[in-house]
């Protein structure tokens, strides 16, 4: 048991963050947060009427092929209590109906684990149940527009084939009846979005591409009609009724198709939302610390929050000093200090030192809010070239309607129905639609298709600048190398055993998530030793970890793990990275680490080069180690020794010298830089800070997919210009084509929309990505 | 050509009949996976 105050360096190993933040170990008592009744509620709904059934909704990481969905559902059905289970190849996602008593969500979840894939709760289920409705519907309304418009056309056709006086008159009547009844469907039914759309905008003032469609719409309808019915009123007897079907069909094509993307995309950056329930140390009555879901913390509860973590609730620090990242919450970039007694806002990042704090306000979902914000925030911020095209929709529609009301009223005297039809094929045959389309559907492909391959795109301008860098830097550990080290040698003061120093080291890294003191804890664990308690834990991004151990004699007192400048020793060489441990005393310990080159890190940077960019390597280990690491790399200029400070220092110079560059890095010691690159990447199993401030978050461990993001972009900027340039010269053509009454509405709907699919469809060209170079899996 | 005066409302009602088993179709969700059926072969049992 853990004296109060004293940050409890014994937490079980599996329990350590890090290695992949929301990612626990097998086994993990994570995976039985899952039991609480609340956390299953949010993925699972009942099933039958006994009431001990639950359907879950689950997503399968690892799965492949058919096979895999076989073998999971093989392991599922052979675990008591489950019911079904149900998987789907295509989407990764299954449903598992189980009964509760018999068996819980962690057994059948550990289950699968067993088989190599990982179970996720889908808590997007009934987000995707949402979709599903709304895709049908469309579906729905996009085949009643189909039929109905094949089955006009037929009735239409006899009219246009016949000389005049070859068919009976009342068969003709006959045929515009038909036609007019199987119209019906398609105003009432499948036109529905296109005027609630309209009368939205009526109401709130302002213009879209809906208006001046269902404007036409509207007008085709009524003046077919009065064709029919009065052939001898002032709108003459001609019908329009298959231009009209043809129209609303082709546009519910293109919106159907959008609607396809959207939900592609949608799924695809939902699935960042598959996650085991957040959890956070709390103190139990007996002083211990458990790990409980995040939901389950109540006001008054004692918390410990690690570097790395984030606050799950406003409260008041009690022990231990940090720095905060508020920046997601009050836009406060330079991340504040506090200390006892100081406040800390729910959602805001603890950076630097493991702090206890007494929870005062419970965010309902907190964890959750603050996801939606970052979508938002990633949604709202539209790419420049968008702004620019928005900008010129809203005055041009406004300039559509104004010449369809010249055109009519020019037209009016000659003749009242050509002058309405004129005017309907301006309303109809402008194409705002591909002008607005054409960045976000090309930038939504691209997302969509990145996402697939592992590389997350958070903000989408940052695709736009993505095409534009011609510099990149790397930081060096947990991005060129593995974040893995291993210890490879201790070199001790005279006294000093191993064990020993290992302990001291191991208390000071546990709470640290820096690969080294990771390592660190790892050797000690893997040679038995325990760590020791330790006070005043206090992590120097980049530099070490400082605490203090209470006692008299050697080894307590002040102590620092970490650079030999923070250490305050004599920095000496070696192969690979090398921590140093001191007390008052000074020098106690050396560890020696070994450090790995990802394999792919030379493919990656040679595919670099190739793509005209330059590398750059900013790292804060010793200029030997990095540059060993950029040779073998090939990076064109390596700098070692850099503080963070020196790092944002270089890259402010870069850029101020004309350079656009983007960051890669793991995200502890880059967090500011990462922020002040053009660009940025969280690469690797990057603390969850990292992922809070990069554009794009690489998942995985493959390099290979930066240089495929660069290719994905420079695609994608070009697509979008060629969307805008299409859409722009389609209006500067169509329009005065129908003004002039050159244009007939039929003629007008599928020019438009022809024009929107066209948009759609070369966007969808990046949606088809071609993988990444793939060397090294 | 008498016979077209039927045939002609007969198609009408035709084209609703289609329209309900399109309907049952899409409300079936035949259309909501369109690839699992062709990855069937893949799997033994």
């Amino acid at each position: 048991m853990q004296g109060a105050g004293v940050i409890s360096p014994l937490r079980p190993a599996a329990d350590r963050p890090g290695r992949e933040p929301s990612v626990p170990p097998h086994g993990d008592a994570t995976w039985r947060l899952l039991d609480e009744r609340d956390e299953w509620l949010e993925f699972s709904r009942p099933a039958g009427a006994q009431g001990s059934l639950w359907e879950s909704s689950v997503v399968f990481e690892g799965m492949h092929c058919a096979a895999c969905a076989v073998t999971i559902e093989q392991a599922l059905r052979a675990t008591p209590g489950v019911r079904e289970a149900d998987i789907s190849a295509a989407s990764h996602r299954g449903r598992v109906v189980w009964e509760e008593g018999v068996t819980r969500p962690s057994d059948w979840m550990q289950a699968v684990l067993r088989t190599g894939y990982r179970p996720l709760p889908a808590h997007d289920a009934f987000a995707s149940e949402r979709r599903q409705a709304e895709t049908r519907r469309m579906l729905w309304r996009l085949g009643v527009a189909g039929v109905c418009m094949m089955q006009v056309m037929m009735y239409a056709t006899p009219t246009y084939l016949a000389t005049p006086g070859e068919i009976e008159p009342d068969l003709i009547n006959l045929l515009r009846w038909a036609q007019w009844v199987l119209s019906i469907p398609v105003v009432l039914f499948s036109c529905q979005p296109f005027f609630r759309n309209a009368l939205l905008d009526l109401k709130l003032r302002r213009v879209s591409m809906d208006l001046p469609v269902a404007l036409g719409m509207l007008i085709t309808f009524v003046v077919s009609s009065l064709g029919t019915f009065e052939p001898d009123g002032l709108f003459g007897r001609e019908v329009y009724f298959d231009s009209l079907t043809m129209f609303v069909f082709f546009l519910l094509t293109g919106r159907w198709l959008e609607l396809r993307l959207r939900d592609r995309t949608a799924g695809a950056l939902e699935a960042l939302m598959h996650r085991l329930p957040d959890s956070v140390l709390r103190r139990t009555g007996a002083g211990d610390w458990e790990r409980v879901s995040v939901r389950r913390v109540r006001v008054a509860d004692v918390l410990q929050v690690l570097p790395g973590e984030v606050f799950p609730a406003d409260g008041t620090v009690l022990r231990g000093r940090t720095s905060a990242d508020e920046a997601l919450l009050t836009g406060e970039s330079t991340p504040l200090s506090r200390g006892e007694g100081e406040q800390v806002i729910a959602g805001s990042h603890n950076l630097t030192a493991p702090v206890e704090m007494r929870v005062e306000q419970v965010g309902q979902d907190t964890r959750y809010a603050q996801i939606v914000a970052l979508m938002a925030q990633a949604s709202t911020s539209k790419p420049q070239i968008a702004l620019l095209a928005d900008r010129l929709a809203k005055p041009f529609l406004v300039f559509v309607l104004l010449a369809a009301g010249l055109a009519c009223a020019w037209w009016w005297s000659s003749d009242p129905g050509h002058a309405l039809m004129i005017a309907v094929a301006i309303l109809v045959v402008t194409c705002p639609c591909a002008l607005s389309l054409a960045t976000p559907a090309a930038m939504l492909a691209s997302a969509g298709a990145l996402a697939r391959q592992g590389v997350l795109v958070r903000r989408l301008t940052a695709l736009e600048t993505l095409s534009t860098v011609d510099t990149v830097v790397f930081d060096k550990t947990g991005t060129l190398t593995r974040d893995a080290f291993v210890l490879e040698q201790v070199r001790l003061r005279d006294g000093v055993d191993r064990a020993q120093a290992l302990a001291l080291a191991a208390a000071l890294g546990q709470g640290s998530l820096h690969p080294v003191s990771r390592a660190l804890a790892q050797a000690a664990q893997d040679e038995g030793v325990d760590a020791v308690s330790v006070a005043d834990l206090q992590e120097v991004m980049g530099q070490g970890v400082a605490a203090r151990r209470d006692g008299a004699g050697a080894l307590h007192g002040p102590l620092r793990l970490g650079s030999a400048a923070f250490c305050g020793v004599r920095a000496m060489d070696g192969g690979g990275p090398v921590s140093h441990l001191s007390d008052a005393a000074g020098w106690v310990a050396s560890f020696e680490l070994r450090e790995d080159l990802r394999p792919d890190a030379r493919a990656a940077v040679q595919a670099l080069h190739a793509a005209g960019v330059r590398t750059r390597l900013l790292s804060g280990d010793r200029p030997e180690a990095v540059r060993r690491v950029g040779q073998l790399a090939g990076i064109d200029d390596v700098q070692g020794a850099c503080l963070p400070d020196d790092k944002l220092a270089r890259m402010r110079q870069a850029q101020a010298e004309g350079a656009t560059v983007a960051m890669v890095g793991d995200g502890l010691n880059d967090g500011p830089v990462l922020a002040g690159a053009d660009v940025s990447f969280a690469f690797g199993r990057a603390v969850p800070l990292a992922r809070a401030q990069a554009d794009f978050v690489v998942l995985g461990e493959r390099l290979a997919l930066i240089p495929g993001a660069f290719v994905q972009a420079r695609r994608t900027m070009r697509v979008v210009r060629q969307n805008l340039g299409w859409a722009v010269a389609y209006n500067v053509v169509g329009v005065p084509l129908a003004m002039a009454g050159w244009m007939s509405p039929w003629a007008a709907g599928l020019g438009m929309a022809c024009s929107s699919l066209l948009v759609v469809v070369n966007a969808l060209r990046l949606a088809s990505a071609r993988p990444a170079p793939d060397q090294v899996h | 050509m008498d016979i077209l005066y039927l045939l002609i409302p007969l198609s009408v009602v035709l084209v609703f009949f289609i329209l309900a088993a399109l309907w049952w179709a899409i409300y079936r969700g035949q259309f909501d996976d369109v690839e699992r059926e062709g990855e069937r072969i893949f799997e033994h049992d």
